[in-house]
């Protein structure tokens, strides 16, 4: 029992290890990334005929009291040429309503669908001249990836971008993301952009005016998490080109090369982190040179769930599409052939990202029973936990400090102090909640159960009221 | 009552007289002329002033009270607009080096021809001054003495730009309003009326196409001219906004000198629109 | 077994301090940042009069001075934010005489020497300020900096502040050399970066199309886009012919977007190149020139394999008048597969457009249209034919 208590703790040791590395990598780029964000003057690029059109996919599946705002935000973007696509997955409320009254649309007769991937027949393609660069497409309801197969279709343009449709985006998200591609568009297969939780925040005419930490637990612990996943891992994964995922909410994608493999794969969750792994299949297979970049100064402001019940469902459907991603690509894990993915993150993502909360919570297991047979050990069991506590808080501790050189988002000195004993009471309950999620997400897919589970919206526009100050 | 009242009046005007005289008499035809005035400023002020203006070489300024206390008016012969403006800036600072909670009001002006500086100025420039909210300094030009001036609504997203925009154009002659995002524009056109929209393409709130388009669907007696000026330099962006009826398009960077010139030649298309419907319906 | 703890208990006391050591970072940072913030708010708001003075006397005669007083390095810095804010706005003299505001004040000197500081950043800021300042005289010891640089955004900056200053055109190539000499194919960046040149920009592209670097070629067939240089068709009718695929599609696109008189047999070539780029481009200008014998080539293309040059195809032959929609409207009606989809799509969108048409003889021209559409598929209905799913897979968009 000792022996396996002591293998968990290694085991908890090497993860962090790993993740250590992980963020020094990520240390040695933020300079580069601060720099390149202070000393770019976007305005000059973001009116010039040079840069790459991009057309945005916005699925949206019920979301009447959140789509139009988001709309409105996502046509006014700092950039030159580029359409939005709603692709309304249908929805059992007004949605398609709400967005054909507010501008104006009318079918398209023989809308052009290119079918270059395959998607479930559409309705129909809703336009309005007025509004040159917006289409609605209205299709029966077939989940996320097809309703981004049925956008990419539509599109025009070379460059496709997939954003939820309860994100908004910062003005010059866009041209950010573009700029990294335009430094090397041969290579570039997709970018992904930072997710943060606009919860608290205060928002005007469909942008985040003043920034705020949320003042819901919930939220809160997720703005902390998502720090951390974002700044101190996904940085470094990129630098070393092992970065497995590119947010749903907000990623950049070469068209020719989505097509070429396959389009978005239906039917799971997390279609998000399977294209990924799926361009890097190709690429690797093809021996093509290529990059996944990230581009952190690109921002996305999302809604984060705020109740237990959305955000427990969440996290399950992320465990189950994790889960299934693996399953459908353990080959590549510890094969040479496919370099840092295969040597580095595959192994890494099952072993120790997968199956982390089974090592832990039967090392811990094993822990109590050598300290129950015997109260003098209960040194070990403090020590597992301390490791476990302590490095834990130092990766956040480290995410905290990326985001201070190079992003500066937060201005007050209590949000710091607030960030700083969130990133800590993370460990009192809620790190081992989503250790729980993760393999309640496991049973869903065993029993193969898919439903998506519930997840309800506020309106932005009720948001901002309840986020202004008390 | 009415007696000191009238007394007042009459030492006021002696004082116009004065400075008026005093300008006929100096050697320059350029002369300058400040307005100063600190509500509940020391006694000593005009003593302090005199020693800060006369520290600097080749100032040779004249120096009245006014009627208020704390009130100056300050002569400076042979001195042209942006040499005032300087000394203005430098008294400012300095006055309230040496006294922080001094909130000092300021207009100042000059003219090329000694005899444009008449008394009606004069009144016109204390008038200005008592307008004023903040403690900024106030330019006086002569196009503040018309009456009819064509107005102006600057539309655009950055700070910098908006605040040159609004010097320059109020500079010129033009009544100015500013909006920094496309809604608040569309409400701006709809209560004030202006005549020119000088806008921004790419805003908060509405932009681009649907933002002209809406501007043109305003329930207002007549559409203002829209003229662009933007960032946007792709072509098929600049045909569409013409084909929608926008006057004129101008990428950043811009020439101001150009821009005024595009500014004044919409503005005379709206004015012979005008008068061909007057005279229309006169027939 | 305690080894093991003790190397578990080493593991604990390493992360307690580099804890401890971030935290304290973290405090020390975010109090400075808040600082520096409130500092540079005070500056802003006393010079505001300064600003006002400088924007109101832009057009006058004289120099500009800076402001009355002593300055501290906080407060010069930010007015010189400020200047550079200007100048990346304006054109002409005004930008100029800022320009010469930055180097009277020692702004450019203070930056030239940072570019010798031995901290890396101090170095890169410096240079995007000289660029911000138009600094020509910085511009040599930039383009070392750049060509001693490993490939990274940072290169981009200082391409880009080169580019701003270069005061002779070799300055601007040798800043071109440097930037490609990675193989990177980012033309387009590289175009975007030599057109925030000051000096002539279309001499200095003629140049570069004639040059023997392709690369060179390409940057300035991109950089041509949306400028009309009636000078440079003779180099382009040369490269029309060219090997490389990406100058051929660029140089024809470039030709055609002049409206030139093609030969009939250039047009044939030209439609039946290997490059889908060059038969879209051809295919989108037939609609402009009014010659009714491209209309057997345009029909033919309508089968092309790729969309775009179908969907150009079409377009044009909505546009060549009656006897083009009359093959559009032949098409619809007894073609098959994309051709006929394609057709299908651009008879409704040509229908559509009904009332969008003032001018009499566009009204003329309109209703002739509707004519023919009237004897292809009846009376038009109050829907128009509607059929959303494609037959068959297209993998080429």
């Amino acid at each position: 029992m000792l022996i396996y208590g002591l293998f968990a703790t290694y085991y908890v040791m090497t993860v962090n290890v790993i993740y250590f590395s992980i963020m020094t990598f990520s240390f040695r780029n933020i300079m580069t990334i601060f720099r390149r964000a202070a000393y770019s003057k976007y305005n000059t690029l973001s009116g010039s005929e040079l840069v790459p059109s991009i057309s945005l996919l916005v699925p949206a599946y019920n979301e009447e009291l959140t789509v139009i705002e988001n709309v409105k935000c996502l046509m006014t973007l700092n950039y030159p040429t580029y359409e939005v696509i709603v692709i309304n997955d249908g929805s059992s409320d007004d949605t398609l309503g709400v967005l054909r009254r507010e501008f104006g649309l009318e079918p398209l007769p023989n809308p052009e669908m290119r079918n270059s991937i395959d998607c479930q027949p559409i309705n129909a393609v809703y336009h309005n001249p007025q509004y040159p660069h917006l289409y609605v497409i209205d299709k029966p309801n077939g989940g996320k990836a097809d309703s981004l197969n049925a956008g990419i279709n539509l599109s025009h343009y070379p460059l496709i971008s997939s954003i939820d449709a309860d994100s908004l985006l910062e003005k010059d998200a866009l041209i950010r993301m573009a700029r990294t591609y335009m430094e090397n568009p041969e290579e570039t297969v997709a970018i992904g952009g930072d997710v943060r939780i606009a919860n608290g925040c205060v928002i005007e005419n469909g942008a985040v005016k003043e920034v705020s930490l949320p003042r819901k637990m919930w939220p809160m612990f997720q703005a902390v998490e998502y720090l951390k996943a974002f700044l101190g891992g996904r940085i470094g994964w990129s630098s070393i080109n092992g970065l497995i995922i590119v947010s749903g909410a907000f990623g950049l994608f070469r068209k020719d090369y989505v097509i070429a493999v396959g389009g978005y794969r239906g039917g799971y969750p997390g279609e998000d982190m399977n294209i990924i792994i799926k361009l890097h299949r190709y690429m690797l297979e093809n021996k093509l040179k290529y990059r996944v970049a990230f581009c952190p100064e690109a921002v996305c402001w999302t809604q984060a769930p705020d109740t237990y019940r959305i955000l427990s469902n969440q996290r399950k459907r992320w465990g189950r599409g994790n889960l299934k991603n693996m399953i459908e690509n353990y080959d590549m894990a510890f094969n040479p052939k496919y370099k840092v993915m295969g040597l580095l993150t595959m192994p890494y993502n099952i072993i120790f990202e997968a199956l982390n909360p089974y090592f832990k919570i039967t090392g811990l297991l094993a822990l109590i029973g050598y300290t129950m047979m015997d109260m003098t050990h209960w040194r070990v069991l403090a020590v597992f936990w301390l490791i476990n506590f302590l490095s834990g808080y130092l990766l956040s501790i480290g995410a905290l400090l990326l985001e201070e050189l190079a992003f500066k988002r937060f201005s007050k000195l209590s949000d710091l102090v607030r960030m700083m004993l969130y990133s800590m009471f993370k460990f009192f309950g809620y790190a081992q909640l989503g250790g729980l999620w993760r393999i309640q997400g496991h049973i869903q897919y065993l029993r193969n159960n898919n439903s998506w589970g519930t997840m309800t919206r506020q309106s932005w526009q009720e948001k901002s009221d309840t986020a202004k100050p008390a | 009552m009415l007696n000191t009242a009238l007394q007042s009046k009459q030492e006021q005007t002696s004082l116009y007289m004065d400075i008026e005289q005093s300008v006929k008499e100096a050697a320059y035809e350029t002369n300058g002329i400040l307005f100063i005035s600190c509500a509940g400023g020391p006694t000593y002020l005009e003593k302090q002033v005199r020693g800060i203006l006369e520290s600097q070489p080749g100032v040779n300024p004249k120096i009245w009270g006014g009627e208020e206390p704390g009130s100056l008016f300050i002569l400076f012969p042979g001195q042209t607009l942006d040499a005032v403006h300087f000394q203005g800036l430098l008294l400012k600072q300095r006055l309230q080096e040496s006294m922080p909670d001094l909130v000092v009001r300021m207009t100042l002006t000059s003219f090329p021809e000694k005899k444009q500086l008449t008394q009606e100025v004069l009144i016109k420039m204390e008038d200005s001054v008592k307008q004023q909210a903040s403690g900024e300094i106030h330019i006086f030009t002569r196009e503040e003495m018309k009456t009819m001036r064509s107005r102006i609504l600057i539309v655009e997203g950055d700070a910098t730009v908006r605040e040159f925009l609004e010097i320059r154009l109020q500079m010129q002659g033009y009544e100015t309003a500013v909006a920094d995002n496309g809604l608040s524009a569309l409400e701006t056109i709809e209560s004030w009326k202006p005549d020119l929209v000088l806008t921004e393409l790419n805003l908060y709130g509405i932009d681009g196409l649907p933002y002209i388009h809406h501007i043109q669907q305003l329930q207002v007696p007549a559409v203002p001219k829209i003229v662009v000026l933007t960032e946007q330099r792709v072509e098929q962006t600049i045909s569409l906004c013409f084909q929608n009826g926008v006057d004129d398009y101008i990428t950043k960077p811009f020439s101001p000198v150009e821009l005024d010139a595009r500014i004044r030649r919409s503005l005379n298309s709206l004015r012979m629109n005008l008068q061909g419907l007057n005279s229309q319906h006169i027939k | 077994m305690y080894s093991h703890l003790t190397v578990a208990v080493y593991f604990i006391y390493g992360c307690l301090g580099l804890i401890l050591a971030g935290m304290l970072t973290l405090f020390w940072l975010r109090i400075r940042a808040i600082r520096t913030a409130k500092k540079t708010e005070i500056y802003l708001q006393k010079h505001q009069d300064y600003f006002k003075f400088v924007q109101t006397h832009l057009s006058g005669v004289s120099e500009l001075p800076l402001p009355p007083g002593k300055l501290t390095p906080l407060e010069r810095r930010v007015i010189q934010q400020r200047i550079m804010e200007w100048i990346e706005q304006l054109k002409g003299d005004m930008r100029d005489k800022l320009i010469k505001l930055c180097r009277d004040a020692g702004f450019v000197d203070d930056d030239i020497k940072l570019l010798d500081s031995l901290l890396y950043g101090r170095r890169i800021a410096a240079a995007y300020r000289l660029g911000g300042m138009r600094a020509a005289e910085a511009v040599p010891r930039m383009l070392l900096m750049l060509e001693q640089q490993k490939y990274s955004p940072l290169s981009i900056v200082i391409a880009r502040s080169i580019a701003k200053c270069a005061e002779r055109e070799e300055q601007l190539t040798e800043m071109l050399k440097h930037l490609l000499r990675h193989g990177k194919p980012i033309h387009n960046l590289a175009a975007d970066i030599l057109m925030e040149t000051s000096l002539d920009a279309s001499r200095l592209l003629l140049k570069l199309l004639d040059d023997e670097n392709p690369d060179f070629v390409k940057v300035a067939l991109v950089a041509m886009w949306g400028q009309a240089v009636p000078e440079v068709v003779p180099s382009l009718d040369r490269l029309v012919g060219a090997e490389e695929k990406e100058v051929r599609a660029s140089a024809v696109k470039l030709y055609l977007s002049s409206n030139p008189v093609l030969k009939d047999e250039t047009i044939r070539q030209l439609m039946a190149d290997t490059d889908w780029e060059v038969r879209a481009a051809v295919a989108k200008s037939l609609g402009n020139t009014h010659a009714a014998g491209s209309i057997p080539l345009l029909r033919a293309a309508l089968q092309d394999p790729h969309w775009r040059v179908r969907n150009n195809s079409a377009e044009s032959l909505a546009k060549l008048g009656e006897t083009g929609f009359e093959v559009l409207c032949q098409i619809a009606k007894h073609g098959s597969g994309v051709e006929r989809e394609t057709a299908l799509y651009y008879v409704e969108k040509t229908m559509a457009q009904e009332g969008e048409h003032q001018k009499l003889d566009q009204m003329v021209a309109y209703n002739k249209k509707k004519l023919l559409y009237e004897r292809y598929f009846g009376v038009a209905e109050a829907k128009p034919v509607r059929q959303v799913a494609a037959v068959g897979g297209d993998y080429t968009a």
